[in-house]
């Protein structure tokens, strides 16, 4: 017994990669310990790209604050500036009208077709279809020149203003139409990919049973958003937020909890995006778009929580003669660091790139964390 | 023209660095040139992260102090003739992220990109427009064609 152990020789070794690495695009830095090419234990390392957003926001006038978090992630823009007006309307009790509402959920949930559309092209190449990656892209810039039509710019579009919405995101006749026709042409090739992707024998192999995250590992590691979903946990905080109350929608879940399973997850949400939009569209009610009846106040902490395309975002501040004050702001990817960490483990090398990708991360968004010296 | 321009005129090899931008810039610097609808591919334009065998490189973000040391050594590990994008308002003026402290300096941004590399083209926009990085590559490209 004693010789068997000694005869079996086993490599141990350190991959580092990063931060800046080929596959992995934003910097970050991930150490796997391996075993024989299977990876036992992985590291991820963020804070390269900190750059203080939350220290440049103290003291800041909030309208000027509320611009800034948009700058904070280019893929989910207007959900910052969302949420960081909702929180300033919550304190200062300000009424926003229907339409402008309605309008804010339409630039949501386009944002989170344009969110997880990037995610299904980098998953693909990641997985190694360039193919399948370039149609993605090409489904995606639909959604791009429409955020662009009526944001005025195709990243950084934030509609939300405190109060309401900007007047340039005004939704008039000729834009409902191109939103229609945008709507339909998106989800016609939508549904053609998500058909030739599921019946590709060839990318199913490659993605089932990789990177398993099971259920009770990820209500344990507190995942958020579509990577908790995708493992058969129905949790979506757009079911308890107000301003989705006269919208239907399903929320999907997926079993598994394999790349497989976070792929379609997302697959689908999108065309349950497409149908939320639909609806906005169609109910949009009229009357203004801005409420400046509004008066400043100093307000206490005030916090809000919302959904957007990676899980549930966080956002705190207090108002100070109209100055902001202790903001505090928390990205999904910060919860879902544990969940890339753990679907690493078990698997082959080659799959842990895959592996952290399917998790979503951004960690543009989520490096905004003080990082505390020991002494 | 040359032989050795003629052929490194039919592979343009991009390499693309984040150095701490929003990812806007990063996504739409992606986007044209993979994306069907800007395709730079089709100009014999690709998309590498292999610093050795780049031959332009496009620098997105405000350079965080963690990311002046790789951005270094990528600028050294890319062989002549090269040339150097500095994309976006981060990369340009240090954007938001510097500017808005005044005149105190920042604790994190060692930035903008020309402080720490040479720069040749600059493209400007928060966020740029695929359109303007084609233009920004395109007015770069004689450095590299041209070399002898």
């Amino acid at each position: 017994m004693d010789d068997d152990k000694e005869k079996q020789t086993v490599i141990e070794a350190e991959i580092p990669m990063g931060t800046v690495h080929p596959a992995a695009l934003e910097p970050y830095r991930v150490r796997l310990f391996v075993e024989d090419e299977i990876v036992r234990d992985a590291e991820i390392t963020v804070g390269v790209n900190h750059r203080g957003v939350e220290r440049i926001m103290e003291g800041l006038p909030v309208e000027k604050a509320n611009s800034l978090t948009e700058k904070i992630c280019g893929i989910c823009s207007n959900s910052h500036i969302w949420n960081s007006c909702l929180v300033a309307e919550k304190a200062l009790d300000i009424e926003v009208p229907e339409r402008a509402q309605y309008i804010r959920i339409i630039m949501e949930e386009m944002e989170r077709l344009h969110s997880h559309f990037l995610y299904l092209a980098h998953g693909n190449e990641v997985l190694g279809h360039e193919t399948f990656a370039m149609r993605l892209f090409y489904i995606r810039e639909t959604v791009m020149d429409l955020l662009g039509m009526i944001g005025g710019n195709r990243v950084q579009y934030g509609a939300p203003i405190l109060g309401g919405v900007r007047p340039r995101c005004e939704l008039d006749d000729k834009r409902i139409q191109k939103l229609k026709d945008g709507m339909d042409l998106m989800e016609e090739r939508l549904a053609a990919f998500a058909d030739r992707f599921v019946s590709d024998p060839m990318v199913m192999s490659r993605i089932t049973d990789v990177g398993v995250i099971s259920q009770k590992d990820a209500l344990r590691l507190a995942c958020t958003g579509p990577t908790l979903r995708a493992t058969g946990v129905e949790s979506d905080l757009r079911t308890e937020m107000k301003e989705y109350d006269p919208f239907e929608f399903d929320v999907i879940t997926q079993d598994g909890g394999d790349v497989k399973a976070q792929l379609l997850t997302r697959v689908f949400e999108n065309l349950e995006s497409i149908k939320i939009i639909r609806q906005a569209i169609r109910d949009l009610p009229d009357g203004p778009i801005t409420n400046r009846s509004w008066e400043m106040k100093d307000t206490p902490l005030t916090k809000s929580y919302i959904e957007v395309p990676r899980g549930t975002l966080y956002h705190s501040y207090a108002l100070e003669d109209g100055r902001v004050r202790h903001c505090v702001i928390r990205t999904p990817s910060m919860a879902n660091i544990g969940a890339m960490q753990h679907a690493c483990i078990g698997h082959h090398i080659t799959d842990a790139q895959l592996s952290i990708v399917q998790c979503d991360p951004c960690f543009t968004c989520t490096d905004r964390a003080i990082q505390i010296i020991k002494i | 023209m040359s032989l050795k321009s003629y052929s490194r005129g039919r592979a343009v090899h991009v390499m693309l660095v984040y150095t701490g931008g929003c990812n806007g810039c990063d996504i739409e610097i992606v986007n044209c040139i993979l994306s069907p609808k800007f395709d730079a591919e089709q100009y014999k334009v690709f998309l590498t992260w292999n610093p050795r065998e780049a031959d332009v490189l496009v620098v997105t973000g405000p350079v965080t102090k963690h990311n002046e040391g790789p951005l270094r050594e990528i600028y050294k590990a890319i062989p002549e003739p090269k040339a150097v994008v500095a994309a976006g308002a981060c990369a340009l003026m240090g954007g938001v992220y510097k500017n808005c402290h005044g005149d105190i300096p920042s604790e994190e941004i060692a930035g903008p990109v020309d402080k720490i590399i040479p720069v040749d083209a600059r493209v400007p926009g928060c966020a740029v427009r695929p359109q303007d990085i084609v233009a920004g590559l395109v007015s770069a490209l004689p450095l590299i064609l041209d070399a002898e």
